[in-house]
């Protein structure tokens, strides 16, 4: 009765899994680049500097007000029209370039918030037992504000893994490329393909999505509305 | 000026007001025809998902599931492409009903989500005071539960809606003419991406700096005007 369904799911799985293959790899590349951009700028946001908040401030405007598409396309249609070689972006480099500053503006923001969430008595403390306002930073604040970062950052784990599939617009061959290329081959089990792509996504996000429901009971963390 | 010129040619950005208003206006209508949708639905949903039988809320538990963690482009490809075939008929939905499917079939999930948190925000002592005034339960919810909930989450729900107005430009993949739709048009018939996708980022963002002056407003009402954004 399936027969035919089996056999289309065996000739797509192999491209299909490698899709998802690509897919980890990319949303672990972005995950790794958005924490740093992220927790450096979040960092310097908190320390409330003239001007460089402002300027922080504007890049969590800009990468959180526009679509994620948009981005992506700015990036690899617009910015090598510049005529700065640095910004020639091939389809690969533009695609991890914006998806970590896409994640970065979210980390940003995190970051600041659970550093402005710690209670001033840490640092004040930090500060009256001689350390400089740097090493009471690392030594200090940095430790306590990054455990509070953990439920919000698998959220924004989870955010990433599903832009992911925007990517396969600038012809990244991830996991819902990958199903539309399987379709392009057997163009009469759409359904059943893209059900396959979906149950793929599926298992790789659930897993990160009960973490970040269970790290939320366990340890609280700081409410930043991921909009 | 001259460099400013030849990488942003403002004429073909006035050439093109009537593709970008249309973009617009499409953009708009279909938010909010699934803003409305969405609510409604969700609603319903988050009622299901905090009823006692098992019957209920597991499904509406595994439909929440299944959206928080697949993809909205899928979603999308999969309501348009697959759903025609689903109940046997050729393709007679438009590009636009389609994505207003997949939207909300998208944004409930959410909306239930935050609506839920809305409710069990609301103190227990309203809900046996509602008891205690005989209400029926439809009644307790509706008169007295309800509005507090909503009241309490309206920031979250305007922080989704600001998330549906990001995801329309999705809707772009399956044709449907909508602001990112129009700045893609606008750059292949001038060859101009610049002029193209740049204008559609600013649009973009003069609509979410729009829907940043209304949460400020509603905040600061809800919070007896005294919310300042930080």
């Amino acid at each position: 009765m399936f027969q035919e369904e089996l056999q289309v799911i065996q000739s797509v799985a192999p491209f299909l899994l490698l899709g998802l293959w690509e897919t980890f790899k990319i949303s672990i590349i972005g995950l790794v680049a958005g924490s740093l951009i992220g927790g450096l700028f979040g960092t310097l946001r908190s320390l409330r500097l003239a001007g460089v908040t402002g300027g922080i401030g504007l890049y969590i405007h800009v990468f959180r007000g526009s679509p994620f598409l948009v981005q992506l396309y700015v990036f690899y249609y617009v910015f090598p029209q510049f005529g700065i070689p640095l910004l020639e972006f091939d389809s690969f480099t533009a695609a991890v370039v914006t998806l970590s500053l896409y994640t970065g503006s979210y980390v940003t923001e995190i970051v600041n918030s659970s550093i402005l969430a710690l209670p001033r008595g840490q640092e004040q403390a930090a500060r009256s037992l001689g350390m400089s306002k740097l090493e009471s930073l690392w030594h200090v604040v940095l430790p306590q504000a990054l455990r509070m970062t953990i439920p919000p950052m698998s959220g924004v784990y989870v955010i990433i893994i599903k832009s992911t599939a925007i990517l396969s617009v600038v012809g990244l061959t991830e996991l819902a490329r990958q199903g539309e290329i399987s379709i392009h081959r057997f163009p009469g089990d759409v359904l059943l393909i893209y059900a396959c792509v979906a149950l793929l996504y599926f298992v790789y996000c659930y897993p990160v999505l009960r973490f970040t429901d269970w790290a939320e009971k366990r340890l609280g963390g700081v409410k930043v509305s991921l909009d | 000026m001259e460099y400013i010129a030849s990488i942003f040619n403002y004429r073909i950005v006035l050439n093109s007001l009537d593709a970008f208003g249309a973009g617009i206006w499409t953009t708009l209508w279909i938010s909010a025809v699934c803003l409305v949708l969405s609510l409604i639905l969700g609603t319903l949903l988050a009622g299901m998902r905090m009823a006692r039988p098992g019957i209920l809320w597991r499904p509406a538990a595994a439909y929440i599931q299944f959206i928080r963690a697949t993809p909205l482009l899928v979603q999308i490809y999969l309501v348009y492409y697959g759903l025609p075939r689903l109940v046997g008929g050729t393709s007679i939905l438009t590009e636009a009903v389609s994505g207003v499917i997949a939207l909300t079939l998208h944004t409930t999930p959410y909306m239930a989500e935050i609506i839920r948190a809305g409710i069990e925000s609301v103190d227990k002592g309203q809900r046996e005071a509602a008891r205690a005034l005989a209400l029926r339960p439809f009644q307790r919810m509706r008169l007295v539960i309800l509005p507090q909930a909503i009241a309490n989450v309206t920031p979250a729900l305007l922080g989704q809606t600001a998330v549906l107005i990001k995801d329309t430009s999705l809707l772009s993949i399956i044709a449907v003419f909508e602001l990112m739709g129009a700045g893609l048009f606008v750059m292949y018939e001038n060859v101009a991406p610049n002029e193209g996708l740049l204008t559609t980022a600013v649009c973009y963002l003069i609509i979410y700096a729009g829907m940043l002056v209304v949460s400020t407003r509603v905040q600061s009402r809800l919070k007896g005007g005294i919310y300042r954004p930080v």
